[in-house]
Protein backbone atom coordinates (compact mmCIF):
# COMPACT_ATOMS: atom_id res chain seq x y z
CA UNK A 1 0.00 0.00 0.00
CA UNK A 2 1.31 3.34 -0.76
CA UNK A 3 0.64 7.11 -0.44
CA UNK A 4 1.06 9.04 -3.71
CA UNK A 5 0.99 12.73 -2.33
CA UNK A 6 1.20 15.35 -5.07
CA UNK A 7 2.05 18.78 -4.81
CA UNK A 8 -0.17 20.52 -8.08
CA UNK A 9 -1.00 24.04 -9.42
CA UNK A 10 -4.27 25.63 -7.56
CA UNK A 11 -5.87 25.82 -10.74
CA UNK A 12 -5.71 21.83 -11.46
CA UNK A 13 -7.70 20.46 -8.54
CA UNK A 14 -10.89 20.04 -10.35
CA UNK A 15 -9.61 18.81 -13.60
CA UNK A 16 -7.46 16.06 -11.23
CA UNK A 17 -10.26 15.23 -9.68
CA UNK A 18 -12.20 14.37 -12.61
CA UNK A 19 -9.19 12.48 -13.75
CA UNK A 20 -8.75 10.09 -11.03
CA UNK A 21 -12.14 9.84 -10.87
CA UNK A 22 -12.06 8.35 -14.60
CA UNK A 23 -9.13 6.26 -13.53
CA UNK A 24 -11.57 4.46 -11.44
CA UNK A 25 -9.61 6.26 -8.06
CA UNK A 26 -12.79 7.75 -6.25
CA UNK A 27 -11.13 8.62 -2.92
CA UNK A 28 -8.77 10.60 -2.20
CA UNK A 29 -8.24 13.76 0.37
CA UNK A 30 -7.09 16.88 -0.54
CA UNK A 31 -5.35 19.96 1.54
CA UNK A 32 -6.62 23.81 1.25
CA UNK A 33 -3.68 26.06 0.22
CA UNK A 34 -0.25 25.44 0.94
CA UNK A 35 2.67 27.31 0.09
CA UNK A 36 6.07 26.04 -1.79
CA UNK A 37 8.79 26.64 -4.01
CA UNK A 38 10.78 24.38 -6.26
CA UNK A 39 14.28 24.24 -7.82
CA UNK A 40 13.75 27.15 -9.77
CA UNK A 41 15.72 30.22 -8.62
CA UNK A 42 14.01 32.79 -10.74
CA UNK A 43 10.44 34.07 -10.39
CA UNK A 44 9.24 34.14 -13.99
CA UNK A 45 7.27 36.96 -13.35
CA UNK A 46 9.73 39.34 -11.96
CA UNK A 47 12.30 38.16 -15.02
CA UNK A 48 9.60 38.81 -17.57
CA UNK A 49 9.14 42.45 -16.01
CA UNK A 50 13.38 42.67 -15.46
CA UNK A 51 13.61 42.04 -19.12
CA UNK A 52 10.80 44.69 -19.99
CA UNK A 53 13.04 47.11 -17.79
CA UNK A 54 11.36 47.85 -15.37
CA UNK A 55 13.34 49.45 -12.21
CA UNK A 56 11.22 47.15 -9.72
CA UNK A 57 11.61 44.04 -11.14
CA UNK A 58 15.20 44.53 -11.45
CA UNK A 59 16.07 45.21 -8.30
CA UNK A 60 13.82 42.45 -6.93
CA UNK A 61 16.40 39.57 -9.38
CA UNK A 62 18.07 37.34 -7.09
CA UNK A 63 16.44 37.61 -4.08
CA UNK A 64 15.67 33.97 -4.31
CA UNK A 65 12.32 32.32 -5.27
CA UNK A 66 8.95 33.04 -3.34
CA UNK A 67 6.50 30.79 -2.05
CA UNK A 68 3.88 30.35 -4.43
CA UNK A 69 0.44 28.59 -3.74
CA UNK A 70 0.03 24.89 -4.47
CA UNK A 71 -2.77 22.39 -3.72
CA UNK A 72 -1.62 18.86 -1.74
CA UNK A 73 -3.16 15.83 -2.85
CA UNK A 74 -2.76 12.62 -1.49
CA UNK A 75 -4.08 9.37 -2.58
CA UNK A 76 -3.87 6.10 -1.01
CA UNK A 77 -3.31 3.25 -2.95
CA UNK A 78 -2.37 -0.33 -3.33
CA UNK A 79 0.72 -1.07 -4.59
CA UNK A 80 -0.23 -2.30 -8.11
CA UNK A 81 -2.48 0.63 -8.69
CA UNK A 82 0.23 3.14 -7.73
CA UNK A 83 1.54 3.46 -11.72
CA UNK A 84 -1.99 4.48 -13.00
CA UNK A 85 -2.59 6.75 -10.02
CA UNK A 86 0.72 8.43 -10.95
CA UNK A 87 0.51 8.43 -14.51
CA UNK A 88 -3.37 10.08 -14.43
CA UNK A 89 -2.34 12.73 -12.38
CA UNK A 90 0.57 13.55 -14.50
CA UNK A 91 -1.42 13.34 -17.61
CA UNK A 92 -3.82 16.02 -16.39
CA UNK A 93 -1.43 18.11 -15.12
CA UNK A 94 1.51 18.75 -17.30
CA UNK A 95 1.91 21.58 -18.89
CA UNK A 96 5.59 21.20 -19.97
CA UNK A 97 6.69 24.27 -17.76
CA UNK A 98 8.39 24.62 -14.53
CA UNK A 99 5.87 24.66 -11.45
CA UNK A 100 3.73 21.61 -12.44
CA UNK A 101 4.65 20.13 -9.40
CA UNK A 102 5.91 16.97 -7.91
CA UNK A 103 4.91 13.41 -7.14
CA UNK A 104 6.05 11.05 -4.00
CA UNK A 105 5.06 7.32 -3.22
CA UNK A 106 5.47 6.80 0.04
CA UNK A 107 4.90 3.52 1.82
CA UNK A 108 2.21 2.91 3.85
CA UNK A 109 2.01 -0.13 5.71
CA UNK A 110 -2.15 0.11 7.21
CA UNK A 111 -5.25 1.16 7.09
CA UNK A 112 -8.06 1.15 8.87
CA UNK A 113 -11.70 2.23 8.36
CA UNK A 114 -12.51 4.39 11.15
CA UNK A 115 -16.35 3.62 10.81
CA UNK A 116 -15.56 0.09 11.61
CA UNK A 117 -12.32 -0.67 12.39
CA UNK A 118 -11.86 -2.86 9.11
CA UNK A 119 -8.00 -2.87 8.47
CA UNK A 120 -6.04 -3.21 4.98
CA UNK A 121 -2.74 -4.06 4.33
CA UNK A 122 -1.24 -4.35 1.24
CA UNK A 123 -5.06 -4.89 -0.02
CA UNK A 124 -5.65 -4.87 -4.05
CA UNK A 125 -7.79 -2.07 -5.98
CA UNK A 126 -7.79 1.67 -6.29
CA UNK A 127 -9.63 2.21 -2.93
CA UNK A 128 -7.61 0.56 -0.31
CA UNK A 129 -10.41 0.40 1.69
CA UNK A 130 -12.99 -0.64 -0.81
CA UNK A 131 -15.30 -3.53 0.23
CA UNK A 132 -15.88 -4.34 -3.10
CA UNK A 133 -12.53 -6.43 -3.27
CA UNK A 134 -10.25 -3.60 -2.05
CA UNK A 135 -10.18 -5.00 1.69
CA UNK A 136 -8.22 -8.35 2.66
CA UNK B 1 14.80 9.91 -0.95
CA UNK B 2 13.79 10.53 2.27
CA UNK B 3 10.80 13.22 3.45
CA UNK B 4 11.51 15.49 6.16
CA UNK B 5 8.50 16.77 7.51
CA UNK B 6 9.25 19.37 10.29
CA UNK B 7 6.52 20.94 12.69
CA UNK B 8 8.06 24.35 13.40
CA UNK B 9 6.43 27.54 15.03
CA UNK B 10 4.81 29.92 12.38
CA UNK B 11 7.26 32.89 12.98
CA UNK B 12 10.27 30.56 13.09
CA UNK B 13 9.41 29.20 9.30
CA UNK B 14 10.86 31.66 7.26
CA UNK B 15 13.77 31.74 8.78
CA UNK B 16 14.27 27.99 8.59
CA UNK B 17 13.34 28.30 4.67
CA UNK B 18 15.87 31.29 4.55
CA UNK B 19 18.56 28.58 5.60
CA UNK B 20 17.51 26.07 3.60
CA UNK B 21 17.83 28.40 0.52
CA UNK B 22 21.16 29.26 1.72
CA UNK B 23 22.16 25.69 2.38
CA UNK B 24 21.27 24.99 -1.38
CA UNK B 25 17.71 23.19 -0.44
CA UNK B 26 14.98 25.43 -2.01
CA UNK B 27 12.19 23.01 -2.68
CA UNK B 28 10.05 22.96 -0.06
CA UNK B 29 6.01 22.78 0.53
CA UNK B 30 5.08 24.55 3.75
CA UNK B 31 1.43 23.65 5.03
CA UNK B 32 -0.27 25.74 8.04
CA UNK B 33 -1.31 22.81 10.82
CA UNK B 34 -3.10 23.01 14.21
CA UNK B 35 -1.76 20.45 16.93
CA UNK B 36 -1.02 19.82 20.18
CA UNK B 37 2.67 17.87 22.12
CA UNK B 38 3.64 16.46 24.80
CA UNK B 39 2.14 19.11 27.22
CA UNK B 40 -1.28 19.11 26.07
CA UNK B 41 -1.54 22.34 24.78
CA UNK B 42 -1.03 25.42 26.41
CA UNK B 43 -2.23 26.76 29.28
CA UNK B 44 -2.56 30.79 29.95
CA UNK B 45 -4.53 31.65 32.90
CA UNK B 46 -7.80 30.36 32.98
CA UNK B 47 -7.87 29.95 29.29
CA UNK B 48 -6.52 26.52 27.97
CA UNK B 49 -5.15 26.59 24.30
CA UNK B 50 -5.68 22.31 23.32
CA UNK B 51 -4.82 23.54 19.48
CA UNK B 52 -1.90 25.40 18.72
CA UNK B 53 -1.08 26.71 15.09
CA UNK B 54 2.37 25.41 13.97
CA UNK B 55 3.51 25.23 10.03
CA UNK B 56 4.54 21.75 8.88
CA UNK B 57 7.61 22.01 6.05
CA UNK B 58 7.76 19.22 3.73
CA UNK B 59 11.01 18.44 2.52
CA UNK B 60 12.47 15.51 0.38
CA UNK B 61 15.73 15.06 -0.14
CA UNK B 62 18.42 12.23 -0.63
CA UNK B 63 19.79 10.12 2.11
CA UNK B 64 23.03 11.99 2.61
CA UNK B 65 21.85 15.24 3.06
CA UNK B 66 19.71 14.12 5.91
CA UNK B 67 21.95 14.67 8.44
CA UNK B 68 22.70 18.49 7.01
CA UNK B 69 18.89 19.33 6.45
CA UNK B 70 18.36 18.61 9.77
CA UNK B 71 21.07 20.27 11.21
CA UNK B 72 19.50 23.22 9.52
CA UNK B 73 16.31 22.81 11.23
CA UNK B 74 17.35 21.93 14.16
CA UNK B 75 19.78 24.62 14.10
CA UNK B 76 17.06 27.62 12.76
CA UNK B 77 13.82 26.55 14.34
CA UNK B 78 14.91 26.49 17.96
CA UNK B 79 14.09 29.32 20.44
CA UNK B 80 16.79 30.41 22.79
CA UNK B 81 17.86 27.24 24.51
CA UNK B 82 15.12 25.56 22.97
CA UNK B 83 11.38 25.63 24.80
CA UNK B 84 8.64 23.42 24.44
CA UNK B 85 6.78 23.89 21.15
CA UNK B 86 9.23 24.20 19.30
CA UNK B 87 8.66 21.60 17.22
CA UNK B 88 9.02 18.09 15.96
CA UNK B 89 10.53 16.74 13.02
CA UNK B 90 9.67 13.59 11.27
CA UNK B 91 11.33 11.31 8.78
CA UNK B 92 9.54 8.90 6.00
CA UNK B 93 10.49 7.06 3.39
CA UNK B 94 9.95 8.04 -0.34
CA UNK B 95 10.47 5.45 -2.83
CA UNK B 96 9.26 7.46 -5.78
CA UNK B 97 9.47 10.84 -7.21
CA UNK B 98 8.44 12.06 -10.15
CA UNK B 99 8.41 15.99 -11.88
CA UNK B 100 5.04 16.34 -13.47
CA UNK B 101 6.93 18.95 -16.21
CA UNK B 102 8.68 16.72 -17.88
CA UNK B 103 6.97 13.25 -16.66
CA UNK B 104 10.42 12.16 -15.57
CA UNK B 105 11.15 9.33 -12.46
CA UNK B 106 14.31 10.62 -10.41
Amino acid sequence: MKEVMAIIRMNKINATKRALNAAGITSFSATGRVLGRGKGLVDYRILKGAEEGYVEAVSQLGDGPRLISKRLISVVVSDDWVERTVNAIIEENQTGTAGDGKIFVIPVTEAIRVRNGETAQGASGGNVLDSSGGLE
Amino acid sequence: MILVKAIVRPEKSDYVLAGLLEAGYPAVTKVPVFGRGKQRGLKVGDVHYDELPKEMLLIVVHENDKDFVLNTILERAKTGTGNFGDGKIFIQPVEEVYTISSGVKE
